[in-house]
């Protein structure tokens, strides 16, 4: 599909000719040149679509959410949600809750279920730190009642937007969404990841390419060492730690990665029984009771897991031991112990780093990602000193790794996808400013599509592209019998449901709709106690057609009006007029009223042309009143002698000849030729405002009724 | 011109036979639904293997035997070798559904149509899709699309919708429209006006009783009988409606505190529910709903006790029970074995779900009245012993020879080097030795049957060396000038290898671990074994009844279903003669005059004679048109004039003004809310001999039937102002174009 980048240029011209809503507009409400708080809208032909509603992680409050004042959340038509992280999904019993929004939420079904404990949760753990709390957990319960669920590959439609979503790696229930509005369509990749993994698939291809790409480029140009590679190294750093009687600190987020980090340790330990000794502790009642989410939905995980379901559960740890708080936290000997937060800002992990962190013995293994500004960052460049939560500033004499585990795409990643997918028009998200200018110029200079358009929005910066939509109908039919030809006329009912459009005979409506036709035949008697033959007398002086109707041989007790409308002697004290329904009928059956009413008020005849008039001489006096007409309106009008209706135009010089009867205009001149051919045809319709002739074939009067 | 479409039905029509019909789009052959019946009768196939080559794709809607029974046979005898497509739980419980088959048959009998890995084989090519989603066929099938949709009835079944330019056929059978314990209704009413429908007419003929009395009267029969100290057997299907079943019967249990044991009992029982256990998105909603809001897993069952083999069974405390096994049919499965042993008891009760298969033992029982005896043969497979023991072992041995043989010939090549062959006469002892402990299984390779000798017999002097020495290989080494040539693989690190030795083991196990274990043992345990039968005579004493557990639509839904969906093509299939004569009289008189019932083997070109093309509305007509709203639709009149580039239509304003054209008048107008509407404005309106008496004078009527084309409504009355009002009135319900 063609489409065009959001030149300027391109929408002064297309403003002209199209209608408004045919531009195709996406704003980040967060998430722009930044990571955290996703949150993007789009809209296209008046339907909106939001995706994401995350809160930024190192903020707090009103100012975690994205920059929701920037729309308004009534017009919003579907709301869709990627994956169940903070930064994607946090904000969404704000936003169904405290906003005006009322469209449909769509997330998968694992999302669904781990979204309700993760925001129950963070709403316990930032109760004591924040005052003003977006929403508590009845807000939490009841947005679980608006929200809807989608499996993927699951096509729905609402209001004419059809969406549907692709598996994307990253964590468990993690979806890609496609929306498709009238053939526009638009990826938005959330957080993904290409790569598989112990328990993921990695995410799928679209079998379609989109028009637009929303992706994230939280990595930029940076590349992940193998998967091999990496875990050797975590596993390595911890076995040597605890070896040599230090403890490991794993600060990582409650879900997600920390499934998969478990299970490469619990695999490990089974492999050394020499560390059966040394205890691994998970930190997290949250991931505990997520476990159950674990076991259920596994048609999200990839084959190997499957596999391995069908034999024991895999996530039933062996050597892992959960912890509950610091306080049942028994400090002796060398200990793995994973704990969230993953960005050390408070809590458990940070109870543990303020012990562990001056003994050099110690190792904080950072597995994933880290937000700036919290202190998981700081330490990853070693600084030498730390402040403790307490204030005290203390030498930090810890080792720190940093091991990224989390499954976001690298650079290869994320070029090897849109090589494949060739989206003519990219936007990145979810990235700092930095990386993703990096992230521009590479895709830029290596993307083989060099016609590739990158844009790089701001929060609340809106981003306007225009695709020349093609409206494509389909014919369908007795009135696709026969496909016309170049120049044919095609006439019938336009019927657009959605954005598909069919062209569709009147008769054939109710076959392939659920609408129908109907006719309304009237029938109206009027008092009337003369004679009929006055009233067959007057109407003929203003009907051009006016036809007895049953034996030609007796006088006359019916007659057909213009074709249309029956007038009936029903006794010697009324006659009824009967047609069907339509604004020329119902407008000639007015007319006999009148002359009726006319009659028996006594009222003189109208005024007439006279009588026995013959039909060339009616011609000669249309022809007349045409002439007069165009000399008015165009100046020098001749006649041409000896041809019926002919006349010459000339204007300015320009010559054109006219032909009053047929219609035909021959000019040279273009421009005149269509102002000839307007004002004669407007002046047809004023001289014989009601064609006679059966303009359809399809005649609903029963004559005989 | 419009997609042409063919149907050939290969099994079940005008009777009950299983499912199976050839579909074909503009020459594309669906294969959809391939079932067969519990008897496994290969003549009920013939049609199919006379196609089967020619099939592109197939189909499966629903996990049972009458589905999709027959796909391992095809796939391995009549070289079916088309993508499979289903739900995801259609393929699971569908392959759990074939090993109970298998297994049940194999314990009773030679039984070798097909074998485990044929089933293995059947399934493994299945793309599995989830429900609305649209799957882009290619290469011979492009633009054809397929969509499952929600069926009802079981789990994950299926209607498919097969698309082309935008003509869809709709492929519907055993559907439900009731919400269920765990299944949502089907979504089969959303579909408007298809070109083609095919749909069963198996319950053509059949009323429900409302769903709460049924269920009280089931349940209500079980516990008179656990109270009367009698045992309850329920023959069910393997993974299909038995799911309901249970969950009908935890509930109750649960409610009611009952402790009477109560066991479902199939091959493959463990499985199935921890199956069921991790499907819950492909449920009713409220079961994931329930479960995204405490975690609580309806398929965690409490009351239950899941048994996959009859040792189980009698651990179960003495008394009273109710058990809940496979087949359904009676004919074979642990439901056989324990009807006859229980039929026998007056106080015990046989509780049919479902109408069996038609010949089946339980169909006999199921008639009114049921038969006081019933002659059944016992399949039994016993140990052998004694002198056929012995003339097994013999021919085991020669057979054993034989293959160690050929094994030690065809090594004796590579084997040369080392001077070591086997040598024939002296092994001979060494396998009569093990024969004694009977080489238990017959997969184990003559190869390291060979090697045995060779190890143990280490000191035996080969017949081609002059004095006994251990096996020796030498391990030639090649030098260059950089020292021994290595080949770099040795040293690589595997990674499958070093990232999880576990989930490797499991890969490589196989068939081991796809189902139950006590199961396997008995069949990967081929302990010489033979299959005796014996007539037998039952006195059939126990009680008997039928509750309708299908979970299919009745006769009246199945009506009213078809008059909404109104297809313009209906073809008829799977159901009993008079069923079918039915419902194909009552659809010609209410639902379209295309209605079609094919024998078996004849095929019915139901190609539409719908002509279509497609035609670019320019930007310029689409400005001038005026759209009017009328529900889901937006209408409007056009006028315009084709103009042809590149052989794409497309329709620009007329050059001359619009012809007039007979106007249009939409909408659907209904006395009865006319007449409120009318009282709503004031004007008092009743009805009197089929018309509409509106104020004084005036009357409405509607002329001709409902179900034409064009509504006729007639207005009638003297000239009055009411006339004119009353008919602005009426004016206001329909739309002008």
């Amino acid at each position: 599909m063609a489409s065009n980048g959001p030149a300027p240029s391109m929408k002064k011209r297309e403003s002209s000719g199209s209608r408004e809503g045919d531009q195709l507009i996406i704003t980040p409400l967060g998430a722009g040149n930044e990571v955290g708080r996703s949150c993007v809208f789009m809209s296209y032909k008046n339907k909106t679509v939001l995706f994401d509603c995350g809160i930024h992680p190192a903020y707090s409050g009103m100012a975690a959410l994205p920059y929701f004042d920037e729309i308004d959340p009534s017009t919003i038509d579907v709301l869709l949600v990627t994956h169940f992280h903070l930064d994607h999904a946090a904000s969404l019993p704000y936003f169904l809750e405290k906003t005006t929004f009322k469209g449909r939420v769509f997330m998968t079904h694992a999302t669904k279920a781990i979204y309700r404990l993760i925001l129950s949760d963070y709403v316990k753990v930032s109760k004591g730190s924040v005052e003003d709390m977006l929403y508590n957990e009845q807000d939490i319960i009841q947005s679980m009642d608006k929200i809807e669920v989608i499996d993927f590959h699951q096509t729905l439609e609402v209001n004419g937007i059809r969406f549907w979503c692709y598996t994307a790696g990253h964590v468990l229930g993690a979806a890609m969404f496609m929306v498709d509005i009238a053939g526009v369509r638009v990826l938005y990749t959330g957080d993904y990841s290409r790569e598989e993994d112990r328990h993921l698939r990695a995410a799928e291809l679209p079998q379609f390419s989109p028009d637009v790409c929303v992706i994230e480029s939280t990595y930029g140009v940076q590349l992940h060492q193998p998967r091999v590679v990496r875990e050797k190294r975590f596993t390595d750093v911890i076995h040597n730690t605890v070896a040599q009687g230090g403890r490991v600190l794993i600060p990582a987020f409650a879900l997600g990665r920390a499934q998969e980090l478990l299970l490469i340790l619990d695999e490990y330990w089974s492999a050394h029984p020499e560390l059966h000794n040394i205890p691994i502790y998970y930190a997290s009642p949250l991931a505990k009771r997520c476990m159950a989410v674990y076991q259920t939905y596994i048609n999200a995980m990839n084959e190997r897991v499957r596999a391995q379901f069908e034999v024991s559960n895999p996530f039933d740890f062996k050597h892992i031991s959960s912890l509950k708080s610091i306080e049942n936290f028994d400090d002796v000997g060398p200990s793995v112990v994973m704990a969230s937060p993953s960005g050390l800002q408070s809590g458990l992990s940070r109870q543990l780093f303020d012990m562990w962190c001056q003994d050099k013995k110690n190792a904080c293994v950072i597995p994933g990602y880290v937000v700036e500004g919290t202190l998981a960052k700081t330490i990853i460049n070693e600084p030498k000193d730390v402040t403790l939560s307490n204030g005290l500033t203390v030498p930090l004499n810890m080792q720190v790794h940093y091991i990224s585990f989390s499954a976001h795409a690298d650079y290869g990643q994320t070029f090897e996808f849109l090589k494949d997918l060739m989206p003519p028009n990219i936007i990145l998200v979810h990235g700092e400013a930095n990386e993703m200018g990096r992230l521009k110029q590479k895709l830029l200079a290596q993307l083989p599509d060099k016609n590739t358009k990158i844009l790089t929005p701001k929060n609340c910066q809106t981003v306007e592209m225009h695709f020349n939509s093609e409206k494509m109908a389909k014919a369908i039919g007795r009135l696709a019998e026969k496909i016309p030809k170049e120049g044919e006329h095609v006439n019938g009912l336009l019927v657009k449901k959605g954005f598909t459009y069919q062209i569709i005979a009147p008769e054939d409506l109710h076959i392939f709709t659920q609408l129908s036709t109907g006719n309304i035949a009237q029938r109206i008697s009027v008092p009337y106690e003369g004679a009929f033959s006055v009233i067959r007398h007057r109407l003929k002086q203003i009907y051009e057609s006016v036809e007895p109707l049953g034996d030609p041989t007796e006088s006359p007790t019916a007659l057909l009006v213009h074709d249309r409308v029956t007038v009936k002697q029903e006794n010697t004290k009324c006659v009824s007029i009967q047609w069907s329904t339509d604004p020329i009928s119902d407008m000639v059956s007015d007319s006999v009223v009148t002359v009726i009413l006319n009659i028996n008020r006594g009222i003189a005849r109208v005024g007439v042309m006279g009588e026995g008039v013959t039909e060339e001489e009616m011609e000669r006096t249309a022809e007349k009143v045409v002439l007069a007409l165009l000399n008015s309106l165009f100046g020098d009008v001749k006649r041409v002698a000896g041809e019926e209706g002919k006349m010459v135009v000339s204007v300015d010089g320009v010559v054109a000849t006219v032909d009053s009867k047929s219609g035909v205009v021959e000019c040279e001149n273009e421009g005149l030729k269509q102002r000839l051919r307007t004002a004669l045809r407007r002046i047809k319709s004023a001289v014989k405002p009601i064609p006679l002739q059966k303009i359809s074939p399809f005649c609903y009067l029963e004559r005989k009724l | 011109m419009g997609t042409s479409v063919q149907l050939t039905p290969l099994s079940g029509v005008h009777s009950e036979n299983p499912l199976s019909y050839l579909l074909s789009l503009d020459g594309f052959n669906f294969l959809v639904d391939c079932g067969w019946n519990d008897f496994f009768d290969p003549e009920l196939l013939q049609p199919l293997s006379r196609v089967s080559s020619t099939i592109d794709a197939v189909l499966l809607s629903h996990p049972d035997t009458v589905h999709l029974g027959a796909l391992p046979y095809a796939m391995k005898q009549f070289g079916l070798s088309a993508p499979v497509y289903s739900t995801e739980p259609v393929h699971k419980l569908g392959l759990l559904t074939m090993y109970d088959h298998y297994l049940s048959r194999r314990q009773v009998s030679d039984f070798d149509l097909f074998s485990l890995d044929d089933i293995d084989a059947a399934f493994q090519n299945v793309t599995r899709l989830t429900y609305s989603q649209d799957y882009h066929l290619s290469g011979k099938g492009e633009g054809i699309v397929i969509t499952p949709h929600v069926a009802g009835h079981l789990l994950g079944g299926t209607i498919w919708k097969i698309t082309k330019d935008g003509e869809d056929v709709i492929y519907a059978v055993d559907f439900n429209h009731r919400k269920e314990r765990h299944l949502n209704g089907t979504v089969l009413e959303s579909f408007v006006r298809p070109a083609v429908l095919i749909t069963d007419a198996y319950n053509a003929l059949n009323n429900q009783p409302s769903t709460r009395q049924r269920d009280q009267e089931f349940l209500d029969a079980i516990l008179r009988t656990l109270r009367g100290d009698g045992k309850v057997l329920l023959p069910v299907d393997t993974a299909g409606r038995v799911l309901e079943l249970i969950l009908i019967l935890e509930q109750y249990w649960t409610q009611h505190h009952l402790s009477y044991p109560i066991a479902f009992l199939t091959n493959v029982a463990t499985s199935t529910i921890e199956y069921a256990k991790s499907s819950l998105e492909w449920m009713i909603d409220s079961i994931g709903k329930s479960f995204e809001h405490t975690r609580d897993n309806v398929f965690v069952l409490k009351n239950f006790n899941i048994i996959i083999n009859k040792k189980e069974l009698e651990k179960l405390p003495e008394g009273p029970k109710v058990v809940l096994a496979s087949m359904a049919s009676l004919e074979e499965g642990f439901s056989h074995d324990i009807f006859v042993e229980w039929a026998v008891d007056s106080k015990n009760l046989v509780v049919f779900t479902e109408r069996a298969q038609f010949g089946t033992l339980a169909r006999m029982l199921q008639v009114d009245p049921p038969p006081k005896v019933v002659k059944v043969t016992m399949h039994k497979r016993v140990p052998l012993v004694g002198e056929e023991l012995k003339a097994y072992e013999e021919e085991q041995n020669r057979i054993k020879k034989e293959e160690a043989l050929k094994a030690s010939l065809s090594k004796e090549d590579d084997l040369k080097a080392s001077c070591i062959v086997p040598d024939k006469s002296l092994s001979d002892p060494m396998v009569i030795d093990s024969a004694g402990g009977l080489i238990s299984s017959e997969v184990a390779s003559p190869r390291i049957v060979g090697y045995r000798d060779v190890l143990i017999d280490g000191f035996v002097p080969p017949s081609t060396s002059v004095s006994p020495m251990f096996p020796f290989y030498e391990n030639s080494r090649e030098w260059d000038d950089f020292g021994e040539v290595i080949n770099p693989d040795d040293y690589a690190i595997k990674e499958e290898d070093m990232l999880d030795p576990t989930s490797v083991a499991v890969l490589g196990g196989g068939l081991e671990d796809k189902f139950d274990e006590d199961s396997n043992d008995m069949l990967l345990d081929s302990k010489p074994s033979k299959v005796v039968s014996n007539e037998l005579t039952v006195q059939v004493k126990c009680s008997l009844i039928y509750k309708d557990f299908e979970g299919r639509s009745d006769s009246r839904s199945i009506k009213t279903i078809l008059a909404h969906v109104a297809p313009l093509k209906l073809v008829l299939v799977h159901g009993s003669a008079e069923a079918t004569e039915h419902l194909k009289q009552h659809c010609l008189k209410n639902v379209c005059s295309h209605v079609y019932a094919p024998q078996i083997g004849e095929t019915i070109d139901v190609t539409s004679d719908l002509c279509a093309y497609k035609v670019r509305l320019s930007e310029r007509l689409m400005s001038n048109v005026l759209f009017k709203k009328l529900g889901d639709y937006e209408i409007a009149w056009i006028d315009g004039e084709v103009n042809e580039t590149d052989g794409m239509l497309t329709l620009v304003p007329l050059s001359t003004g619009p012809p007039l054209h007979k106007s249009v008048l939409v909408g659907d107008l209904k006395l009865a809310d006319f007449k409120q509407f009318l009282a709503s404005k004031g004007v008092p309106a009743e009805f009197s001999k089929g018309f509409l008496r509106c104020g004084e004078n005036i009357t409405l009527r509607k002329v001709g039937d409902s179900k034409g084309a064009t509504q006729q409504v007639g207005i009638e009355g003297p000239l009055t102002e009411e006339y004119y009002k009353i008919r602005e009135l009426l004016y206001s319900q329909f739309y002008l174009l």
